[in-house]
């Protein structure tokens, strides 16, 4: 599904991603761990393009595509989401009205009918009943007033209700209580299948105890230094980032 | 004497009837202090030179079209300016007069700031005076729309009164395809009591739109305004409130939007002359291309006027380098126990947003849209009756396409 390959990536010419290699098969769930600083937020923005996340070597294949030469919506339409670590306000524009011209714009751009209002809306409001988020929050602003907590479930809300093939959540479980957290996982295990694909990064290992990742990589310094199954990620929140240097050195 | 007062003013006569020696002192005024020109604070950011060049004609034109509207109103179609009085429906509660001697004598307008208004008080053509005696069901629409091929000066005057207790929703919607100048004077007084939702849409065109509308609010009548302006070469609108007794409130919302050889110019003020006042303005300015947007609000509570409560913020979105937006936001008081406040914003749009709702498959220009939308839509928020709030907000999502 997803294939990265050497991947180098610059922001305004420094050098952050240094060589990346990444391969996620259909129903994966991967999980990224590291360090601060040492590229994972980059990672999640070069796959869904964002400005001034410049790719200058090696190539990141989504579906057999080359994405490198697409725009961000291009990518959402094609099933790329990106989860992130800090959902933006867009005032003036309610939620509800949002979610509907998200997907009515992802579903023109592969040539499907525009959803149906009634359909939408359950959907909608499962998916708010799941994360125990409020109804109201459908008649106000994008993420405009919410708590963090809240702006981190609407996200699995959006991921939810759009579907896409290959979700990145970018630091999803930062900032939320124990509780706010189980939901989240629930969230995101609700929607998992055979097909779907996830690239979970994190820097704890409590949400991937409820996720069970089916593959954990360690990311440091703009490469992917090691990978493992689940238990690397037990001895990363037990040992730190430290046995690593020690196994470089 | 600039070319422009000498083609709108100089030679032509003025029209013949019971008011020439009101006409003649307007005329006098006018001549004695000229139009403004940059050197006049209240004019300093909206040059005449955009319409000195105009050569206003009188001549035939074609019937202007009436724009079609999704909601229930009654119409009164002031084709190129002019009302005709003999085929226009009144609904029951509405009486349509003559513009009466007493309010043109009182009339004062001060030195060049106000050349405007005594070029319309020596000129116009038609003065109605409207009044609302029982409630409304529906909204009264005044359309003043100009034909492509207009190229006049016309100088419409209105005055409008609200009886006592009576609510009415007025809406003054203006479609310009042609070119020439309006140059409009009202006058609304709203009796103790009273309610006027006023709505003011205005387009498009090359036409010059010069308004000045004075209202006062007497006891506990309540004057609310939403303007949605959509472009136009030259755009001025003076409005001013009066609270003129306790209870009086007065609120103005507006937006405007504008673009390449576009500009609009907007000075309020609200006057606060008696204690246990209120007012509210809400103002959004967006600047495309090489369009400039000018606001200047003015609060000002009188001595006095004790008790009183103003709120007055004005946000601007800059959507281009060459776009110019002059936005200041005055406050004056003078009395004891009021709260006031007053706020500014410039702005761009956020490059943050404009990922996050690409990232969510919105198209870049679709996604620009919905922002400037949600940016430019609140002062909307409050407009009555629903159907006239959601024509508006149609019409404002169209304009930014």
């Amino acid at each position: 599904m997803l294939k990265i390959t050497n991947l180098h990536v610059t922001i305004d010419d420094k050098p952050i991603l240094k060589g990346l290699n990444l391969e996620i098969g259909p129903g994966e769930l991967h999980a990224i761990m590291g360090p601060n600083g040492s590229g994972k937020s980059t990672l999640g923005y070069a796959l869904a393009g964002r400005e001034g996340y410049e790719v200058t070597e090696g190539s990141i294949e989504f579906e057999g595509h080359d994405v490198a030469e697409m725009e961000p919506e291009e990518r959402a339409a094609a099933g790329l989401f990106l989860a992130f670590q800090y959902p933006v306000e867009i005032p003036g524009v309610n939620n509800a009205y949002f979610l509907r011209a998200a997907l009515n714009a992802q579903r023109k751009a592969r040539g499907e009918e525009e959803v149906d209002s009634m359909n939408f809306l359950k959907e909608v409001r499962e998916s708010l009943r799941a994360l125990k988020m409020d109804e109201a929050l459908l008649k106000r602003a994008v993420n405009e007033g919410f708590s963090g907590g809240e702006k981190k479930r609407n996200e699995i809300v959006q991921m939810a209700v759009l579907k896409p093939k290959l979700a990145v959540l970018d630091e999803t479980d930062s900032g939320l209580d124990i509780d706010a957290l189980k939901l989240v996982a629930e969230g995101i295990n609700r929607v998992r299948d055979d097909k779907r694909s996830f690239l979970v990064i994190t820097h704890y290992q409590r949400l991937l105890e409820y996720l069970e990742p089916d593959h954990v990589h360690v990311l440091s310094d703009g490469r992917i230094v090691e990978s493992g199954g689940k238990e690397l990620a037990v001895r990363l929140e037990r040992e730190g980032y430290g046995f690593l240097e020690a196994a470089e050195a | 004497m600039s070319a422009l007062l000498d083609r709108l003013a100089g030679e032509q006569h003025l029209p013949a009837d019971d008011f020439s020696d009101i006409r003649r002192r307007a005329q006098a005024a006018l001549m004695q202090h000229g139009f403004p020109d940059l050197k006049t604070e209240d004019w300093k950011y909206t040059p005449l030179k955009l319409i000195e060049k105009r050569e206003f004609s009188t001549d035939e034109t074609t019937a202007a079209a009436l724009p079609e509207l999704p909601f229930q109103a009654q119409v009164l179609h002031f084709a190129n300016g002019r009302l005709d009085l003999d085929t226009c429906d009144l609904p029951a509660g509405v009486r349509l007069e003559p513009i009466g001697r007493e309010s043109l004598e009182r009339a004062e307008y001060g030195d060049r700031a106000g050349a405007f208004a005594w070029l319309n008080l020596a000129r116009f053509e038609q003065g109605l005076r409207l009044v609302f005696e029982s409630d409304q069901e529906h909204p009264l629409v005044l359309a003043l729309t100009t034909s492509e091929n207009f190229a006049a000066d016309v100088h419409p005057r209105l005055e409008v009164e609200v009886a006592e207790g009576v609510s009415a929703t007025l809406v003054d919607l203006q479609h310009n395809a042609g070119a020439g100048l309006v140059n409009r004077v009202v006058d609304i007084d709203l009796a103790r009591g009273a309610r006027l939702n006023h709505v003011i849409r205005r387009g498009g065109g090359d036409c010059a739109w010069i308004e000045r509308a004075v209202v006062n609010v007497h006891d506990d009548a309540d004057y609310r305004v939403h303007v949605l302006d959509c472009g136009g070469r030259l755009t001025r609108q003076d409005l001013r409130v009066h609270l003129l007794a306790e209870g009086a409130s007065g609120e103005i919302d507006g937006i405007g939007l504008v673009d390449t050889r576009q500009h609009i110019d907007y000075h309020t003020a609200i006057e606060h002359t008696v204690g246990h006042t209120k007012s509210r303005e809400s103002f959004r300015l967006l600047g495309d291309g090489s369009g400039v947007g000018v606001f200047n609000g003015r609060i000002h509570i009188h001595k006095g006027a004790d008790d009183s409560h103003s709120d007055l913020n004005t946000a601007n979105l800059l959507l281009s380098e060459n776009a110019r937006i002059n936005t200041k936001p005055e406050l004056e008081i003078y009395a004891e126990e009021v709260t006031a406040s007053h706020g500014a914003t410039i702005g761009q749009l956020d490059d943050d947003a404009m990922f996050y709702l690409r990232s969510r498959g919105i198209p870049a220009d679709e996604a620009g849209a919905l922002l400037k939308y949600g940016f430019a839509a609140a002062p909307l928020e409050g407009t009555e009756p629903v159907e006239v709030k959601e024509w508006l907000q149609a019409e404002l999502k169209q304009a930014l396409v």
